[in-house]
C-alpha cells in the first residue's frame, strides 16, 4: 500500500506559483469548514 | 456586577479572558490566576526546538497586557478549590499562592461568581522513569524553554554528524498513554529536513516511535480523507511521508523506561524491547494537577469537581468501545454540581479516548489520550465565554452556545520543514473531531471533503500565516476578535 511521492508530484508540492493558488485555496477551504459553525450534538442526531 | 476568574492564561484562558474583556463593561471585573508570566503561541514551539525560531517569537509577557486591558491578573497557581466557600467565606472561591516577588509564598482566596477553569494539563513526566527533558538525552518541545534546549541538545548532534558520528535520532511518544501525537510528528519531520539542510541526513537514522496502532491514529482513531482526487487512510498517508523521508517506526509500544540514551518499551505483542538513542524527543502524558475541592464545611469533595481533569457535562458512564457515541462528548463544560463552574481546553476530563483502547498481552493499556488541539481549546473557552456573558446579561443561567468535538471541525497544519521556498507542511481538516460513526457510517466517522490531507509548501505558509494571526489576536491589537479561534 505504500506510495511514495513521484518527482511529479514533489514538483507540484513545491512550485512556489502553483503553491501560491493552492495556499489561497486552503486557506479558504479551512476558514469554511472551521468557522463554519459548531453545536451540540444531543439533539440533533437521534 | 460580576467577578469572572479565569484559571490559566494559556490558549484557552487567554482567549476566555479576551473575550470576556471585550464583550462586558467594566463594572464587571475579569480576574486571571496563571503562575505563568508569559503567553506562548505553543504550535509554534516545533521551530524553537529546530533552531529556527527564537523563543521570543513565540511569547509576550502577560501583565502589561492585561494592565492596558483592564483585566486583573495574579501571578498564582491555584491550589485548591472551595466552591461553597467555607465557614469565613461565604462566596466560593480558589485559594492560590504567588509565585514571584514580595507576595511569593503568600496564599489567597480568590473568589468568583464564575470560575473558569483552564489550567489545561500537567506535563507528566514523573509517569516515565527517567523522561526528564534534557536528561538521559531526551528532550521534549511542549514548553518554549523544553523546545530550546531540546535544539541545543539537536544542534550538538548535528555538529557531532559533521565530524563523521553515526546518530540515532528517535521521536515520539514518552508513554503507553500520552497524546499530542501531531507535536511529535511535526517536530520529527522538521528535524529530518533540518538534517538535510546541514547536510547530514544520511549520517543519521530516524525513528517514529508511538503508542498507536496504526501510523495516522493521532489519537483521534486516524481517519478517512480526501486527498487530491483520491480517498485515503491516514495511516496511509503518513507510511507515504514516512516512507518517503526514511523514517522508520514502531507502534504500538508503550515507552516505561528512559536510561542514557536508551528508551525501554513494551509493545501490543507483549515484548519488553529498547531501542537506543543519539538524540530524543519523547512527548510526555498529561494528567490533572491534582487539585483538591471542599465543601463549606471542610468537607472532601474532589471527586464532585474532578475525575483526573474537570468533571463537565460529559456522559462518563462506562462503557464499550463500540457503544461510544458522540453524545458522550461535552456541549457546554459546565461543571454539573456547580453551574457557575466551566473547564474548557484541556482542562476538562474526556467520557473516554477517541481511539480504540487496546492492551498488550501483558494486560498494560497502551493507546493514544484524546488530543485536544489549540483550535478546539479556543473554540470552547469562547463558547463558556459567551455562556457567562449572557448569563450575567439575562441575569439567568443562558446555555445557548454549545460546542461538542463531535459536532466541531478542526485544522490541523502540521509543519514538515521550515523555509519560505524549502519549507513544507500537511494541512489535514478533519470534521468532526471525535468521529460519528452514526451520521458518517461509511466514511469511518468523518464528512468527506471536510476531512482532508494536502502536503506542500502552501502548508508551511499557512502554519506561518497563522503564527503571525493568532500573535497579533493574543496580543489584542485592533479587531482582534475578527480572527476565529
Amino acid at each position: 500500500m505504500t506510495q511514495r511521492i513521484s518527482k511529479y508530484q514533489r514538483f507540484k508540492m513545491m512550485n512556489p506559483i502553483l503553491q501560491f493558488f493552492k495556499f489561497i485555496y486552503l486557506s479558504i477551504k479551512i476558514m469554511i469548514i472551521v468557522a463554519g459553525g459548531h453545536g451540540g450534538t444531543r439533539k440533533t442526531n437521534h | 456586577m460580576s467577578k469572572i476568574v479565569v484559571l490559566g492564561a494559556g490558549i484557552s484562558g487567554h482567549v476566555a479572558a479576551s473575550h470576556l474583556r471585550r464583550k462586558l463593561s467594566k463594572k464587571h471585573e475579569i480576574v486571571v490566576v496563571s503562575p505563568n508570566s508569559n503567553y506562548q503561541w505553543i504550535p509554534s514551539n516545533i521551530w524553537v526546538g529546530i533552531g529556527r525560531m527564537k523563543p521570543e517569537k513565540i511569547l509576550f509577557p502577560l501583565a502589561p497586557l492585561y494592565k492596558k486591558k483592564g483585566i486583573n491578573y495574579k501571578q498564582a497557581k491555584a491550589v485548591s478549590f472551595f466552591p461553597e466557600g467555607d465557614k469565613d467565606e461565604t462566596k466560593p472561591y480558589v485559594l492560590s499562592e504567588y509565585v514571584v516577588g514580595e507576595k511569593k509564598g503568600q496564599q489567597e482566596k480568590v473568589t468568583y461568581d464564575y470560575l473558569i477553569n483552564a489550567t489545561g494539563p500537567k506535563l507528566n513526566f514523573e509517569a516515565t522513569e527517567g523522561l526528564i527533558p534534557g536528561q538521559n538525552k531526551t528532550y521534549s518541545v511542549c514548553t518554549y524553554t523544553h523546545a530550546d534546549h531540546a535544539w541545543q541538545g539537536l544542534n550538538k548532534v548535528i555538529q557531532q554528524m559533521k565530524e563523521g558520528k553515526k546518530a540515532k535520532i528517535l521521536i515520539g511518544t514518552g508513554h503507553a498513554k500520552a497524546t499530542c501525537q501531531g507535536a511529535a510528528f511535526e517536530y520529527i519531520l522538521n528535524v529530518e529536513q533540518e538534517l538535510r539542510r546541514h547536510k547530514v541526513r544520511d549520517m543519521a537514522e530516524i525513528t517514529w516511535i508511538s503508542n498507536e496502532y496504526q501510523l495516522g491514529d493521532f489519537g483521534m482513531d486516524g481517519m478517512l480523507m480526501s486527498y487530491g482526487s483520491m480517498t485515503m487512510k491516514s495511516s496511509e498517508m503518513v507510511e507515504m511521508i514516512f516512507e518517503d523521508r526514511d523514517i522508520k517506526w514502531i507502534l504500538g509500544a508503550g515507552v516505561n523506561k528512559i536510561e542514557d540514551g536508551l528508551a525501554h518499551y513494551e509493545n501490543l505483542e507483549g515484548e519488553i524491547k529498547t531501542e537506543s538513542f543519539d538524540f530524543a524527543m519523547l512527548i510526555p502524558s498529561f494528567s490533572g494537577h491534582g487539585f483538591k475541592a471542599y465543601d463549606k464545611n471542610n468537607n472532601d469533595i474532589t471527586e464532585k469537581l474532578f475525575k483526573g481533569f474537570m468533571i463537565v457535562d460529559a456522559d462518563y458512564t462506562v462503557k464499550p468501545y463500540e457503544e461510544w457515541s458522540v453524545q458522550d462528548w461535552p456541549e457546554t463544560y459546565q461543571n454539573p454540581t456547580y453551574k457557575n463552574i466551566f473547564a474548557p481546553g484541556i482542562a476538562f476530563a474526556p467520557p473516554h479516548t477517541i481511539s480504540k483502547p487496546r492492551q498488550s498481552k501483558n494486560g498494560t493499556d497502551i493507546f493514544p489520550a484524546p488530543p485536544r488541539t489549540g483550535m478546539p481549546s479556543g473554540i470552547t473557552a469562547k463558547l463558556v465565554a459567551d455562556n457567562i456573558i449572557d448569563s450575567i446579561k439575562k441575569g439567568e443561567e443562558s446555555l445557548h452556545h454549545k460546542g461538542s468535538m463531535g459536532n466541531m471541525g478542526a485544522a490541523c497544519i502540521a509543519s514538515a520543514g521550515y523555509g519560505m521556498t524549502q519549507g513544507s507542511g500537511i494541512s489535514i481538516t478533519t470534521y468532526p473531531i471525535v468521529p460519528d460513526y452514526y451520521k458518517y457510517p461509511k466514511t469511518q466517522g468523518r464528512k468527506l471533503g471536510k476531512t482532508f490531507g494536502e502536503i506542500g509548501l502552501a502548508g508551511h505558509w499557512l502554519k506561518l500565516a497563522l503564527h503571525h494571526a493568532f500573535m497579533y489576536k493574543a496580543k489584542m491589537k485592533p479587531f482582534w476578535w475578527l480572527i476565529p479561534e
